[in-house]
């Protein structure tokens, strides 16, 4: 079998095509629904502590995380497995029992903890949040490890450097950030 | 020195096998996921599957899963390395040697 070097190079094209096609259509497989459903709970539930007096930022908050919850559990319930791995057999079921059980989780150590203050009550609830994100994408190959850590990292220096703007700084900086992300993953990645 | 694969040329197979090996090797995809990905019909990509595995380069896996039939595939150890042969000859074949 011969063929001519134009014809060699359309089929190397045709191969990095593919190969490009795949890992996009691989990164889409439900990492960018998460990030879209966890940056509008962000950016609308910040936004109302920043705007709303403390007591009804506080239960906006409560309403948005498990609005949040209960689209990521139904939206990890009725991921495809389209890719499946010998060694991953995480099905959508179980990362949906795995979202509520960070959640129940959160709320315990809030419950024990006493904690009031909204800013901390903000800060723990994205610890928890981030730690079931970075877990999830450690188990399930989505590459989202590094997204988690900007995002707590960028929390942490809200919190501790900008108290005053702390929650416009999560809001459009997290919040924005993540929708931003989702929506570039699902686009254009 | 490498040389060019027959079965692996054919530009249904060459995108199909692209795609396989692209994929970890503990990998395998569903054909319906393939199906879309590479945009071709039910019967266009089954008959290109068949021929890939005849040559041991694919393996096909039926499963149940939550009792819905499912058929997955991925590359086997031989078709990737027949692939990656392939490419090698393409690239040498573009650099006039």
């Amino acid at each position: 079998m011969s063929i001519s070097p134009t014809e060699a190079e359309e089929a190397l094209e045709a191969i990095q095509v593919m190969v490009k096609k795949t890992r996009r259509a691989i990164s889409n497989s439900g990492a960018y629904a998460f990030l879209i459903i966890w940056g509008v709970v962000w950016l609308v539930g910040f936004l109302g502590s920043q705007f709303l007096p403390a007591e009804i930022g506080g239960y906006f908050w409560i309403v948005m995380d498990v609005l949040g919850g209960v689209v990521s559990a139904i939206t990890g319930m009725r991921l495809g497995k389209n890719i499946r791995s010998s060694k991953n057999t995480i099905s959508g079921k179980q990362i949906g029992i795995f979202w509520l059980l960070v959640f129940l989780y959160c709320g315990a150590a809030l419950w024990v903890s006493g904690i009031t203050e909204g800013k901390q009550l903000a800060m723990l609830i994205i610890l928890f949040v981030m730690l079931g994100w970075m877990a999830m994408g450690l188990l399930l190959s989505f590459y989202s490890v590094w997204t988690g850590l900007a995002l707590t990292l960028l929390a942490l220096i809200g919190y501790f450097f900008l108290p005053n703007l702390f929650y416009l700084w999560m809001a459009i900086l997290g919040g924005g950030g993540m929708i931003f992300m989702g929506l570039y993953i699902r686009y254009r990645w | 020195m490498a040389e060019l694969n027959e079965i692996i040329h054919q530009p249904i197979r060459l995108r199909t096998m692209a795609a396989l090996v692209t994929l970890e090797p503990n990998e395998e995809v569903d054909f319906t996921y393939l199906r879309k990905l590479l945009d071709v019909t039910d019967g266009n990509l089954g008959a290109h599957l068949r021929k890939l595995e005849e040559a041991g380069y694919i393996f096909i896996n039926k499963v149940f899963v939550e009792r819905m039939p499912r058929t997955y595939v991925s590359a086997t150890a031989a078709g990737r390395k027949a692939f990656i042969e392939h490419v090698t000859a393409l690239e040498l074949i573009l650099k006039g040697k």
